[in-house]
């Protein structure tokens, strides 16, 4: 008895011990409301106390009690989100500044910010919170306080013609998609091997889509939702499909003067979510409200709805990792650009060898480039040959559909004979970079070759009209006389293989993934524009002025053969 | 019947298209035409300009047009300005630029060739430089498609915009065809202009000639 009331008391101990324990913890779980309440009413009280407003380096909070304002970033040609007409201004990120400083019972005092602008401006304190539309990534993270929970999300959609049947990324391959330089998302486009064209601002996308100058553009889903109220771009255009979704964030300096601002608005986010505030300015803006929708189940969670929610992972969402990874010796590329700054004053960015996606697309685009080069060299040669040959047939069968092919090949533009050549290569083939540079090999060595195959042919009469026919003569066998043709046209054949050579980069054109292609992509998720295609220029130029040169002793060569024949 | 399958702006709207071809071959070419001219007058000149102008013949021989486009439209910030001017150029005039270093280094050589003719006593040899220019005239043309992929809409990206509606690879190819026939019909007439020219030059040597 006396063991089992010493085992019944120990178990009363313990239980009696975990209550006083946990007690506590639970006791101090305050919900959002009151621990606002809180640094709220403090922070109003410090900027009542004589002097404090004047103090330096005051709390941000504080100083926004002091000012009786909050200067919220905003953007004004943000359609939906951010928009100003006179001194009207509209937008979601407008009405959820309104609504901060409306919670703090101060006035909004808007500054104007765009995607450039934004972090420098809130650096320099010039304004106390973004609110303009700035997805969380990993990399901003460094830069600013982002605000938890995020107040809306995006994704990047393609959009195109309802006609158009592209569903996912396999229907994306080979086709051009206008994009805005410095988009995340490029780099994820890039990868399903679409060609960008690139554009600065994504105001312009829309138009290049009715005009039909794009045929695919990429932009998130909360810029397209604008033009998509419209009827007349909603019946002509729709989404296709979406990718790389990422949080918005309002955002504080990064600095411990706002940290209590950066807590008040966390709070506030919190309340927000959880009482539909986002959600019915939203709906009044008329932006989508799924994910705010989704954010309000969220926050209405118990373990959610805590003074503690916004630093919780099962309730906050992570930032998107832009990070990309950097090369072994990307420290060194950065001394050698200060050394050349310091050196010569000129701004010098190699983005391509900075990373590893860059580098890696920098190194193929060479190869391919080298590939390409040689296979049109190889490709031009080889078809000169056999329609010289074929043009040069007493046959008429034979000659005349080679002639008839050379006319034609002669009057198809550049751009169109390679297009041609990728569409019976993709139709025969499934889409993949060797198909688009062997299309391309081919495409560019029928247009020299034919041209070349063409000066042949020229030679080959004039030499049988010289020496008669080798039938009446009996002197010259028709395959020797082929041979003087062939060194009598050296000119126009090596005229034609540097055409070749310089042609290569057209390619990109049909999805080969040669250096402007590669340098292309790089340049839309990179910086350094003016260099990158000023190495490019350098690049093609060094190759073609050496395939002048070799051709320069190819003809030497047929020259002299010419000479001894 | 097959054009049936067409929207019905697309012929109109292929001929305004090559209409930018040609616009954008004229401008290349007038200002090929007077860069060209300079550089063969350095390069006769000889000396330290000579060899100044022949260096730049040779690379503007060696520059890609294509790479030279993309260069140009990268290179020159959309807001440049000079004098508070705005000096971005438009997308035609970016592939009218891009095609600048084939006419001047093209001009310059035949331009050079001219003026020996010319110094030489032979001002019919010299005429000759007139239906190279026109041959020149032509390739531009055709060249100047490339402004497709930065988004110009000439001849070709009308027809490339109406080939992605299309469903199947023989209607995709009933449409080239009919773009290759447009400018066919253009080249060849081009062409035989040239050889007009080069015949009614070739008379006139001919009847100009003193009699032995």
């Amino acid at each position: 008895m006396t063991l089992l009331w010493r085992i019944l008391l120990s178990v009363l101990m313990g239980a009696l011990a975990t209550a006083v324990v946990t007690f506590p913890v639970v006791a101090a779980a305050e919900t959002p409301d009151t621990a606002l309440a809180k640094l709220i009413e403090d922070a109003r009280a410090e900027a009542l106390a004589p002097g404090a407003c004047a103090q330096p380096n005051l709390d941000r909070l504080v100083r926004i009690f002091c000012e009786n304002r909050i200067r919220p970033g905003v953007r004004e040609y943000y359609p939906l989100f951010g928009t100003r007409e006179g001194e009207t201004r509209s937008g979601y990120d407008v009405d959820v500044a309104r609504a901060l400083a409306k919670h703090l019972g101060v006035e909004p005092a808007f500054v104007r910010v765009n995607a450039a602008t934004r972090i420098p401006l809130l650096a320099g304190d010039r304004i106390d919170v973004i609110v303009a539309t700035m997805g969380h990534n990993t990399q901003r993270d460094s830069q600013v306080r982002f605000i938890r929970p995020h107040y809306y999300q995006s994704e990047t959609i393609i959009v195109g013609p309802r006609a158009l049947a592209v569903k996912d990324w396999p229907d994306i391959a080979g086709r051009t998609v206008c994009v805005t330089i410095g988009n995340g998302s490029n780099a994820q486009i890039v990868s399903h091997n679409a060609r960008l064209m690139l554009f600065d601002e994504a105001g312009v996308l829309p138009g290049q889509l009715k005009d039909e100058t794009c045929t695919l553009a990429a932009q998130d889903d909360s810029f397209f939702d604008y033009y998509f109220i419209e009827p007349a771009f909603a019946a002509r255009f729709d989404k296709k499909f979406g990718f790389a979704q990422v949080p918005w964030g309002m955002a504080v300096a990064r600095a411990a003067s706002s940290e209590r601002l950066a807590r008040a608005l966390d709070l506030m986010s919190q309340i927000f979510h959880r009482d539909g505030v986002f959600l019915e300015i939203a709906r009044a803006n008329r932006v989508g409200t799924g994910f705010l929708e989704h954010q309000q189940a969220v926050w209405k969670r118990p373990q959610c709805n805590t003074d503690t929610g916004s630093t919780n992972p099962a309730c906050v969402l992570s930032a998107l990792n832009a990070d990309l990874q950097p090369t072994p010796f990307v420290a060194r590329v950065v001394a050698f650009e200060k050394w050349f700054k310091a050196w010569t004053g000129v701004e010098l960015s190699l983005p391509m060898l900075k990373t590893m996606p860059a580098w890696s697309l920098f190194k193929d685009g060479i190869v391919n480039s080298l590939i390409l080069v040689a296979g049109a060299l190889a490709a031009t040669l080889l078809f000169a040959l056999v329609l010289g040959a074929v043009q040069s047939s007493r046959m008429i069968l034979l000659r005349w559909p080679a002639r008839a092919m050379t006319i034609t090949l002669q009057s198809s533009p550049v751009v169109l004979t390679l297009v041609i050549a990728a569409a019976v290569a993709h139709a025969l083939f499934p889409y993949s970079s060797a198909v688009a540079i062997g299309a391309a090999i081919v495409a560019l060595g029928l247009m020299n070759g034919s041209n070349a195959g063409q000066a042949i042919a020229e030679a080959m009469h004039t030499l049988r009209a010289e020496r008669g026919s080798a039938q009446k003569t009996g002197g010259i066998p028709t395959r020797e006389l082929f041979g003087r043709a062939v060194s009598r046209s050296a000119t126009q054949i090596v005229s034609f293989l540097i055409n070749a050579a310089k042609g290569t980069p057209i390619a990109s054109f049909i999805g080969a993934p040669e250096l402007l292609s590669a340098l292309t992509d790089i340049t839309s998720f990179a910086s350094g524009r003016a260099t990158t295609y000023s190495l490019l220029l350098v690049f093609y130029v060094v190759v073609v002025a050496i395939v002048v040169w070799l051709c320069g002793k190819l003809r030497s060569r047929l020259e002299h053969r010419q000479a001894t024949a | 019947m097959m054009t049936k399958q067409f929207s019905a702006e697309f012929f109109p709207e292929l001929l305004a298209g090559m209409l930018v071809n040609f616009e954008i071959a004229v401008i290349a070419l007038v200002i090929g035409l007077a860069l060209g001219a300079l550089l063969a007058l350095m390069r006769l000149g000889g000396g330290i300009l000579g060899a100044l102008a022949t260096s730049l013949i040779g690379l503007m021989r060696a520059a890609p047009t294509f790479v030279v486009m993309f260069f140009l439209l990268n290179i020159i910030p959309r807001d440049a300005t000079l004098f508070g001017v705005g000096v971005a150029p438009s997308g035609i005039m970016t592939v009218a630029l891009s095609l600048v270093p084939y006419s001047a280094s093209y001009v310059a050589d035949n331009g050079a060739e001219a003026l020996k003719q010319l110094r030489a006593g032979s001002p019919l040899g010299a005429l000759q430089f007139l239906p190279n220019v026109t041959r020149a005239f032509f390739v531009l043309v055709m060249s100047s498609s490339a402004g497709a992929a930065i988004g110009v809409t000439e001849g070709i990206a009308v027809i490339l915009r109406e080939a992605v509606l299309l469903p199947s690879l023989g209607d995709k190819l009933v449409l080239f065809a009919i773009g290759i026939l447009f400018f066919g019909i253009t080249l060849q007439a081009g062409f035989a202009l040239m050889r007009l020219l080069q015949r009614y030059l070739g008379r006139r040597a001919v009847r100009d000639e003193p009699a032995i």
